[in-house]
């Protein structure tokens, strides 16, 4: 990946808007990381609890982590290098001698570098905390062990230079807790929205994005009245604490690592802001306890909430995979049928390309003969019509099976269903001097079901059928029945031929997949059948005849 | 004029061929199933007739055993809209004069009749032959 696709990537901005030079270039990345690195440093300034000398929370060493975890390692430098310039600016204009603000922008760097460095030791690539073992990665290496390598070395360097009058360990510890709070909101912020697909934000529907305000609404009141309000009854403060709690949860669980990250970050500002107003439940205890007691709270929420939205977002993205695949894989068996029915398909569209051939031809020979009448020109004319009409039917059908699409749930009525399945199979049917005989029930109740996926079901029946009595009944006796019915208040489909039926002993083995015994064929169908079924809330399950043959049976709830 | 036969069990094929060997002089009849046309030769014997293969319950393999087994020697050309080297083999065994496949162009399907028939009635010209 060169410096171009990885900036790409960290700005979360499209390839097409890429090629279009919509995507600033690496000086203008530079440019960001400064103006990011100097107003994080506002806001960790500001968030500095006088006279503590540490900030509550410092996000600028979050943020560089964080572009750094998006960049591949050989852009690490100048994007650490962009971030001096800011660095220089806003810490000389507080009066810090100049070694010591060189020694802070190193000890800095190393934090986002120590982070980075073990993280990409075990997740190469771009940081996408879309599983839990990411996430619980970026907490090991990002959250804890950055922080605290590199307090050792800063607090080592604030001793060397001599800055202060603060103990080794001291300076350790304040520095630790505030950047680990700081790892915990800007980190997950900034790595989420970056790799956030904006697809997601334009599907999302209006009732999701009411919701998110809802939300964010809710917890932004909540967090007023927590934090950010004079104190009245500081016996009340226990139950305060508490009070984000639901709001943090609905974030976590309905808007995923966004929004959970959002969250947190909203509970963060909120907390601290209120604190150094001298509002809310951290003011009437010293500086440095105030800091602690916020930062130990703010952790203790938002670690739980992350891995929380984490753990969701991954449980639903492999339920999505799963549906992904059943779909491919339907589509692929009902592809792989077709083609075991595409000598009965080229039968079925053949009888209508005669009639309309030897209709034309019939016309051409009264009019050549003059004994044509306009009323038989136009008899033929209309037969013309209807095998045309006939013939792009079956086109139409087979295109509707032939393509993959989501399962759509519709009221169907099953015997119009049966109707297709029989049209599409006639081919093979005729082809395999099968008899078809029809019994369907009257006034039947429509089942919610998606067309496409209960046609393949019956016509793999349908099929399996036809070939198990090709290959083993007299072509006279080749009947096949087909049933339509209600049981115990289920829609019932039943499919029996004639044919030689099946040993007991596969009587569940051939629901299994790849479980067959033609000579060619994967195995499938019956298996991806069953679970078509299973996802209309249906039975399927097939019997051999006491006179001969087998039935399938399929029952789907009414809708 | 000749009589030439249809066998198929599809409607509108039936009906287009019957109108096309109508339209090119021969006179035609249409059978829906092998049973209907079994039934009718016992009263007009035809010229020839063009069987489809694949027909449900008696396929036109089945009406050609049984044209053998009654001794019947008439001119059957076999017609199908779904082509198979066996199925063709069998036929020609069983006693077809030509294996055609659908959609049929009409020269070829009326030069086949009128050499089949001529075939029948050994090498003379067949009445209302054009």
């Amino acid at each position: 990946m060169d410096v171009h696709s990885a900036s790409q990537r960290f700005l979360g901005l499209t390839a097409r808007r890429w090629r279009t030079g919509a995507v600033p270039g690496p000086l203008a990345q530079m440019l960001l990381v400064a103006v990011g690195y100097y107003a994080a440093a506002r806001v960790g300034f500001a968030f500095t609890l006088q006279p503590n000398p540490i900030s509550t929370l410092w996000p600028p060493n979050a943020l560089l982590l964080a572009v750094l975890l998006l960049a591949p390692a050989r852009a690490w430098w100048w994007l650490l290098a962009a971030a001096l310039p800011a660095h220089l600016l806003i810490e000389l204009q507080s009066g810090v001698p100049t070694a010591m603000v060189l020694g802070w922008y190193a000890s800095n760097c190393s934090e986002a570098l120590i982070g980075a460095a073990l993280v990409r030791a075990f997740a190469p690539g771009p940081l996408r905390l879309d599983s839990l073992r990411k996430a619980g990665l970026f907490l090991l290496c990002a959250v804890l062990a950055a922080p605290l390598l590199s307090s050792f070395f800063d607090a080592a360097l604030v001793r060397l230079i001599g800055w202060g009058e603060s103990e080794y360990w001291d300076l350790v510890q304040r520095r630790f807790a505030s950047n680990v709070l700081a790892e915990l909101t800007v980190g997950p912020l900034i790595l989420t929205w970056a790799t956030f697909s904006s697809a997601r934000l334009r599907a999302a529907t209006p009732a999701r994005y009411a919701e998110a305000a809802l939300i964010f609404g809710g917890l932004f009141a909540v967090c007023l009245v927590a934090f950010d309000l004079p104190q009245i009854d500081a016996r009340a403060a226990p139950a305060l604490f508490y009070a984000p709690l639901p709001f943090l949860l609905w974030a976590a669980v309905r808007l995923g690592t966004p929004g959970a990250a959002s969250a947190i970050a909203l509970l963060t500002v909120a907390t601290i802001g209120g604190a150094v107003s001298g509002l809310g439940p951290f003011t009437d205890r010293t500086a440095e306890d105030t800091a602690r007691e916020m930062q130990l709270f703010l952790i203790a929420a938002s670690v739980p909430m992350l891995l929380l939205a984490v753990a969701l977002e991954e449980r639903s993205r492999a339920e999505r995979e799963a549906h992904e695949q059943r779909l491919q894989l339907t589509h692929l068996a009902r592809v792989a049928m077709l083609g075991e029915l595409s000598g009965g398909i080229a039968h079925e569209l053949n009888q209508p390309l005669t009639a309309i051939l030897s209709n034309a031809q019939a016309a051409q020979h009264f009019i050549a003969n003059k004994t044509g009448s306009p009323q038989v020109l136009s008899e033929i004319l209309q037969d013309i019509v209807l095998a045309d009409l006939r013939a792009g039917e079956i086109i139409r059908r087979l295109h509707t099976l032939f393509k993959r699409g989501e399962t759509q749930f519709r009221p169907l009525d099953m015997n119009t269903v049966v109707g297709e399945v029989l049209d599409i199979a006639r081919g093979d049917l005729a082809t395999r001097s099968v008899d078809v005989r029809r019994h369907l029930g009257e006034s039947i109740p429509a089942v919610s079901g998606d067309r496409v996926e209960l046609q393949q079901v019956l016509l793999n029946l349908v099929v399996n059928a036809s070939e198990a009595m090709s290959a083993g009944t007299a072509p006279g006796r080749r009947v096949l029945t087909v049933c339509t019915g209600t049981e115990a208040g289920m829609v019932k489909v039943s499919v029996i031929d004639s044919g030689p039926g099946f040993p007991a002993e596969q009587h569940e083995r051939m629901f299994e997949a790849f479980y067959t015994t033609k000579a060619q064929g994967l195995g499938l169908g019956l298996s991806i059948s069953r679970a078509i079924v299973r996802v209309h809330n249906g039975h399927l399950w097939g019997e051999a005849n006491p006179g001969g043959g087998a039935s399938f049976h399929v029952t789907l709830p009414a809708a | 004029m000749s009589y030439v036969a249809v066998v198929d069990d599809e409607e509108q094929v039936r009906k287009a061929l019957t109108r096309l060997l109508l339209a090119s002089g021969l006179d035609a009849e249409s059978y829906a199933c092998g049973k209907d046309f079994l039934g009718a030769i016992a009263k007009r014997v035809p010229d020839c007739v063009l069987l489809d293969l694949h027909m449900p319950g008696m396929t036109g393999l089945d009406v050609l055993h049984e044209l053998r087994r009654s001794r019947r020697t008439l001119p059957a050309v076999v017609i199908t809209a779904h082509n198979e080297p066996e199925a063709r083999e069998e036929c020609l065994a069983a006693g077809a004069v030509a294996y055609l496949c659908k959609p049929l162009d009409d020269r070829v399907l009326l030069n086949t009749i009128s050499a089949s028939m001529r075939r029948a009635s050994g090498g003379h010209a067949i009445p209302g032959e054009r």
